[in-house]
């Protein structure tokens, strides 16, 4: 492989990174397609370069995020279990399927994205303050109000199968699962929008540390590739949360859901 | 209740500060790989199979480091990526460790229970 094109690769990361940053979804939804339609790497290879950005990412991200105590710690180590059985199982799937399988398999994915995408568009959550019910209570002061919010967890069985669920699909298709968890959170288990993000993140590096492995003992980590695309997503999220903080742009993210749907049927016909 | 607040913010410091240090850690040993390939030929060779842990380790530490090859390159490449992949493990003990520093020994419990199932994948695909 050449320096230009690890230089690409890295280009790549920064855009794919901020996008995701921007929308809040994380780099891995658009890290790989780029890497499978613009490069041609294969969809294995793709998919363990995701799954490093995604421990990266997650990593940086809930560093900040424990230390504001956003995050519920205990909440997540319970809710680990079930992300982390479900990544193992979904990541020696993966390597029993083949790479035109799991490509067809992420387009249908990237169409349930953007599909949630839109519906959260139409229908934003609600930031109530919540009562102290439920179990696993825990509290954090809300930067915008200045307030201590307090809140418990309630239907955790429920959360628990939807992380399951979560913990599956970043084991299988290398995206971090934050999508499908944070709203189970937030509309099941009644937590608070932004503990749940915070929770959600917090638990992604460790979901997604459970499959890394197994794709790199079955050779499908490229170094330069990884390195190159990783360290692009990191700086690239960075960028892309603080422009998220000043950006609020609806039209951008309907753009962005338009994007999303064609990269589908790109990835689906390829 | 105090007491109980300031042991949650030291526990909360461990986690982030185990984060933190293996995110930098990966970040500065994927840079130097990088900027060791890119002072090189141009052109760098990845090796088909990917190599072991113990293998990693022992070139990282050997002195054919400082020669700084092309295959070293991708030596520091390697140790960036299993350090990043290892740090949520870090993460998980760190937690282990602050349950127990609340004594706070059902989360203990939780935490080991994620800790193995994730050394048991480790050892699992690496055997």
């Amino acid at each position: 492989m050449s320096i230009s094109s690890f230089l690409l690769l890295f280009a790549g990361g920064v855009a794919t990174g901020t996008i995701g940053g921007l929308l809040g979804i994380g780099g891995g939804v658009f890290l790989i397609p780029f890497l499978v339609l613009v490069f041609g790497i294969p969809m294995h290879q793709a998919i363990a370069t995701s799954i490093v950005a995604v421990i990266a990412t997650s990593s940086a991200g809930a560093a900040m995020n424990v230390e504001r105590h956003l995050v519920n710690v205990r909440l997540g180590m319970v809710l680990e279990i079930a992300t982390v059985f479900g990544a193992i199982f979904g990541g020696l799937t993966a390597n029993l399927l083949s790479g035109d399988i799991l490509t067809k398999i992420f387009a249908m994915l990237l169409l349930i994205v953007a599909g949630m995408m839109a519906y959260k568009m139409r229908r934003a959550p609600e930031e109530t303050e919540q009562p102290g019910t439920g179990i696993l209570q825990a509290d954090f002061v809300d930067a915008a109000s200045g307030k201590t919010i307090t809140y418990g967890v309630k239907r955790i069985p429920l959360v628990i199968l939807v992380s399951l669920i979560a913990g599956n699909v970043s084991g299988l298709l290398g995206v971090g699962g934050g999508i499908f968890k944070v709203p189970a959170m937030n509309m099941i288990a009644g937590i608070p929008i932004k503990a749940a993000t915070a929770t959600s993140n917090f638990m992604i590096g460790v979901t997604a540390a459970a499959s890394a492995f197994i794709y790199f003992s079955h050779g499908h980590l490229n170094p330069l590739v990884a390195s190159a695309a990783t360290l692009g997503v990191l700086a690239g999220s960075y960028l892309g949360i603080n422009l998220g903080r000043r950006i609020h742009s609806t039209l951008l993210t309907w753009i962005f859901i338009v994007v999303l749907g064609i990269v589908a049927l790109r990835m689906y016909l390829k | 209740m105090d007491q109980q607040k300031a042991v949650k913010n030291k526990s909360d410091r461990l986690i982030s500060r185990a984060l933190r240090i293996g995110v930098w850690t990966s970040s500065l040993l994927m840079g130097a790989g990088l900027l060791v390939a890119s002072l090189q030929s141009g052109v760098v060779q990845v090796p088909e199979k990917n190599p072991s842990l113990m293998e990693i380790l022992s070139r990282f530490f050997s002195k054919a480091m400082l020669l700084a090859d092309s295959s070293e390159a991708i030596t520091l490449l390697y140790a960036g990526l299993v350090v990043l992949m290892l740090t949520p493990f870090v993460r998980v003990l760190a937690a282990t460790i602050a349950f127990g520093a609340e004594k706070n020994w059902k989360f203990v419990g939780v935490s080991l229970v994620v800790l193995c199932m994730l050394i048991g994948e480790l050892v699992f695909s690496l055997r």
